[in-house]
Formats: structure tokens, sequence, C-alpha cells
């Protein structure tokens, strides 16, 4: 009767696997902190899973964030990831309004447009995209990178959004209008405070994306002032050839990682929201 | 005249809303993707002065090109290894953390999830020191089973590198997976199950005759996710790890369309690199769809 019934033999075996998985996850990231705190010595002389050494080496944190400038890295990084979050979230969710409730001729083909950009690889556009924020004196600057960044949110924004606008009511609506609301005042006091579940969704999942990205990075950015994080992170490793830093290089590692793993921690459910909604197109 | 305002201020309205945004989608999306078709068809080292038009002179070049065939190899290598591993140990989770009644299931569901949220040049450090053949977990691990210190340089060999980049991809890519396949396992009804249990179904029945058929259209959309997203996208974990080495052993596409480009200034044969991406994931996609197809009249 009971669906969940397993053989105990079976239910030990699959316990393990899920056990072992999730110490194949959490293990390089306690392993992270653990390494961030040793010296070099101890990564020549010791197991790669031994303790550090007391006294632990909080040194490397301040270390890799001023000698390894990763207090830019990180306030670049801070700056691009909301500020492409914000624009891109805009310029989606007003199309993605426009296209759910005043639907106009044409305005199928250019949802299908936006959906259909969904799939075209985007290493086509990177020399490209290059060249154009080149001619624009755009490279090495965070506009730079916001504006492009923001790009990349919009498909997958407005095809979220169309739906999310969809699903509200339109008594709302025509509540506000008969209370003599224009269009713009029905967007922005009724519609867009209504779709917030909507827009942190698709604002998570960009900043989950953009903090991590690093290939337009890297294509933009040769300045390292302007170097994000994760930029940052391989930058370092390939210095890393010449100058063993290795404590350093995983503080660094974990300042790039630890504020994606509070976000997430806080936004789990909206997190799978948006995957389970962006991979049903 | 009070209905033509009505009409102007909504036309006003909705272009106020729709053009700024297609016009910043034209600009940084669509004519880049343009751009690159026009960029392939030139010999071009990224300075105006040195710009001649080829035709398709740099696609036939790749014919000629030993990196460039065994960077598609490579990636379809990739491509098919991922969907196999993930696939696998993805279907076995979702199914496992959703049919099987464990304690803690969401709490392994959220930290399974976790290398999703981690960025790849993270993951790809992360891995090199694993794989480090001095300071590396792997070879210390391994050196507690034998006589003599284990000291294997495991991203160093020509033929089995790419093999290593396989095990952090599909770690990497697991929980993406997994909870595309458990929100399709939680969409079918309870129902069917009590209903199969009563006449006798065990968990494997079920999962064959249920849920396998159920979720096999999610199944579908994760390998079709699964193949364009290693095509666009595996060169990162390439570049961090191997740098497409040892002697363009483990290039990728993407990787040598980004070496050709911005560390030799091939920018056309780079453009053509991009459109040959393009061209491939196109023509796998039918390929998978019309395979699966099939796949799905035989076991329904």
């Amino acid at each position: 009767m009971k669906s969940g019934g397993l053989n105990p033999f079976f239910k030990i075996i699959f316990y393990a696997i899920l056990i072992i998985w999730g110490l194949s996850v959490l293990y390089p990231l306690l392993w992270t902190l653990l390494d961030a705190l040793k010296n070099n010595d101890q990564f020549f002389r010791k197991m790669p899973w031994s303790l550090p050494d007391l006294p632990l080496l909080w040194s490397n944190f301040s270390y890799v964030w001023s000698e390894f400038s990763f207090d830019k890295y990180f306030m670049n990084s801070v700056v691009v990831t909301v500020g492409s979050t914000l624009l891109g979230l805009f310029l989606a969710a007003s199309t993605a309004y426009v296209l759910a409730r005043y639907p106009f001729k044409g305005s199928n083909v250019l949802y299908l447009i936006y959906i259909a950009s969904m799939m075209i690889p985007f290493s086509l556009a990177l020399i490209p995209l290059f060249f154009l924020l080149n001619s624009m004196n755009l490279t090495n600057s965070s506009l730079g990178l916001i504006l492009v960044y923001a790009s990349t949110l919009i498909a997958f924004g407005i095809f979220v959004l169309v739906g999310f606008f969809k699903s509200l009511p339109k008594e709302l609506e025509e509540a506000a209008a008969i209370d003599g609301a224009s269009y713009f005042g029905i967007f922005f006091r009724v519609m867009l405070p209504l779709s917030q579940p909507g827009l942190i969704t698709v604002g998570i999942v960009n900043v989950l994306n953009i903090w991590n990205e690093y290939i337009i990075g890297t294509i933009l950015v040769n300045d390292p002032d302007h170097y994000t994080l994760p930029v940052g992170i391989a930058m370092m490793q390939a210095q890393m050839q010449y100058r063993t830093e290795w404590g350093p290089l995983f503080a660094g590692l974990l300042i790039t990682m630890v504020p994606v793993l509070v976000v997430y921690m806080f936004f789990q459910r909206q997190i799978a929201n948006g995957i389970t909604a962006g991979a049903i197109k | 005249m009070k209905l033509g305002t009505a009409k102007w201020q909504r036309n006003l309205f909705i272009a106020t809303f729709i053009l700024p945004t297609f016009l910043f989608f034209c600009l940084f999306t669509i004519y880049p993707v343009i751009q690159a078709m026009y960029y392939s068809l030139f010999d071009w080292s990224g300075s105006s002065d040195n710009k001649t038009f080829i035709g398709f002179d740099n696609f036939k070049e790749m014919f000629h090109d030993p990196i460039i065939w065994n960077a598609i190899g490579n990636d379809y290598f990739l491509v098919a290894g991922k969907i196999i591993g993930i696939m696998i140990i993805a279907t076995f989770f979702a199914v496992a953390l959703t049919r099987f009644g464990f304690k803690l299931s969401n709490f392994f569901r959220s930290i399974f999830f976790i290398p999703n949220v981690i960025s790849v040049v993270v993951i790809g450090v992360l891995w090199n020191f694993i794989y480090n053949p001095q300071i590396g977990f792997l070879n210390s691990f391994l050196s507690l089973f034998t006589k003599d210190k284990v000291d294997i340089t495991w991203l160093g060999f020509t033929s089995h590198t790419i093999w290593m980049l396989l095990p952090p991809a599909i770690w990497a890519g697991i929980g993406f997976y997994m909870i595309l396949l458990i929100a399709a396992i939680q969409g079918i009804p309870d129902s069917y199950y009590e209903a199969s249990s009563l006449e006798g179904a065990g968990q494997w029945a079920q999962f064959k005759h249920i849920t396998l058929p159920l979720i096999w259209e999610q199944m579908k959309v994760s390998i079709l996710n699964i193949m364009m997203t290693t095509l666009n996208g595996s060169f990162v974990i390439v570049m961090i790890m191997t740098n497409g080495g040892p002697d363009n052993s483990t290039q990728v596409m993407g990787s040598y369309l980004y070496q050709m480009a911005f560390t030799q200034y091939h920018f056309g044969y780079g453009a053509a690199i991009g459109v040959l991406i393009l061209v491939a994931s196109l023509i796998t996609t039918l390929i998978l769809q019309r395979l699966m197809r099939q796949e799905t009249v035989e076991i329904s």
C-alpha cells in the first residue's frame, strides 16, 4: 500500500549514495574554507584534507582583499550585477506587460522573436559584441558590462513575466482605470507591485548568472580596475604559476562564492521556480 | 475626437513600453548575431584596414584544420558524456527524493543544487586542485591505498585529459536537471501510484511504467538543454582548467573561437567558428528531437 515502500537493503544503499553525493558537494566548500586558512608550507607538507594549523591564517582574507584587489572586484561585481538586473528587469517587464495585456498587430511575432533568441548560442555574438562595445567606448567599464548583461536577461524575463502578467486578475486594472489612473499609473502603481513574485524570480536567476559570469567579463574588460570577481579569480589562478600563494587563492574563491550561497539560502524557492519556468519553453 | 485621443494615448503607451526594449535588444543581441555571420566571410585581424572579403574560405579552411575537427569531437564527447552521466544520476536523485519517502529529502535537494549557484570559474579552480599532481586531493587520496606516492598529472595527457573534464561538468550540472525532473514527478497524480500499488507493483515497476513515461517530455527537454548549453558554454571550464591543452587536445569549439579571435586575432575565422556552433546546435537539436520522438512511441 505505501508508495514509499522500499526494500531495507536498497534503502540503506540509496541512503549511502545520497550521503556520498551530499558530501561531494559540501566537502569542497568546507575544504575551501580550511585551505583559505593555511600557509603554503601546510599545502606542501600535509594532506589536502588536514586541518589548518593554529593560529588560523585569517590574514589570507585581508591579504587577497587588498593585495589582489578583491575589494575592487567585489564592488565591480556588485555594481554590475545590481545594475544589469534592475535595467534588464525594467526592460523585460515593460514589454511583457504590453504583450500580455495590450496585444497589437505583430505582438505575437515580437514575442516569438524574443523566445527564439534563447535558442541562439551566445558564443556566436562574442566577437561582434567586443567590437560594438569598443566602438561605443564601453569596453573596460562597468556600464558596458551592465548593458550587455541586461540584454541577456530580456528574453528570459519577457518569457516568464508575460505568463505572470496574464495570470493577474484584470479587474484590478479596470478598477484603477475607472479611478482615473493612466496606463503608466496602472503599470507602476498596480501591476508592478503585484508582479513582485515574478520579478523576484527573474531577478534572482539573473543575479546568480551575472555574479558568476566569466566569458563576457573577460572579453569586455582587460583593465584590472574593472574586473569582476570571476575574472579576478581566473587571473589570480593564472598568476599562481609564478607566485604560489594557495591560501589567498582559496580565500578569494570563498569571497566569490559566499554571496551567491547566501542569496541561494534565502531564495531557494524562487530559484527553483525560475528554473522550471525557464526550461519549459 | 475623444476616442481618437484615447487611442492615441494607448498607442503612445504601447510604443514607449515596446520600443526601448526592442531597440536595446536589437543592438546588443540581434545585431551582434547578424554581424557574426557577416564577419565569418572575412579574413580579418581586427583592424579595419586588414579586412578582406573571402566568401566561404574560412569554412573551407576548417575542413583542413585538424584542431577544429578535434574540437568538434571533444564537444560531442562532452555532450554525450554529460547527457548520459547527468540524466542517469539526476533521474535517480529525482526519483529517490520524491518516490522513496526518504526523510531529509528537502535537505538533500537543497544541498545537491549548490554547485549550480557557484561560478564555473570557481568550480574549475576547485577541480584543478583536486587534480593537482603535487598538492592535489586525488593523488593524496589514492596514495592512501598504494605503497608509493601516486604522482599522476591528471590534466597532462593529450589522449585522456578530455575525460577529466567530465566529472566536474557532470557534478556541476546534476542539481539543475534534478530540480526539473522533481517538478515533473510531483506533477504526476498520486492516484496513479496508489492504483498500481494496489495491484502489487513495486518501486521498479512503478518507475518503469508510471514515472518514466510521464516525465519523458521533461527528460527530452533536459537532454536538449544539456546539448545546447554544452556546445555553447563548456569552453569556460575548458579555459579555466586546461586552456585547451595539452597540445590542443582538450580544445572545444568555443575555446578555439576565443583563442582564434582574442589571442591570435583571426577574428574572421573565430566568427566562422561561432557560425559553426550555431549550425551544429541547430542540426543536433533536429536530430535529437527526431530520435527521441521515435523513442516515445516505443515506450508508450
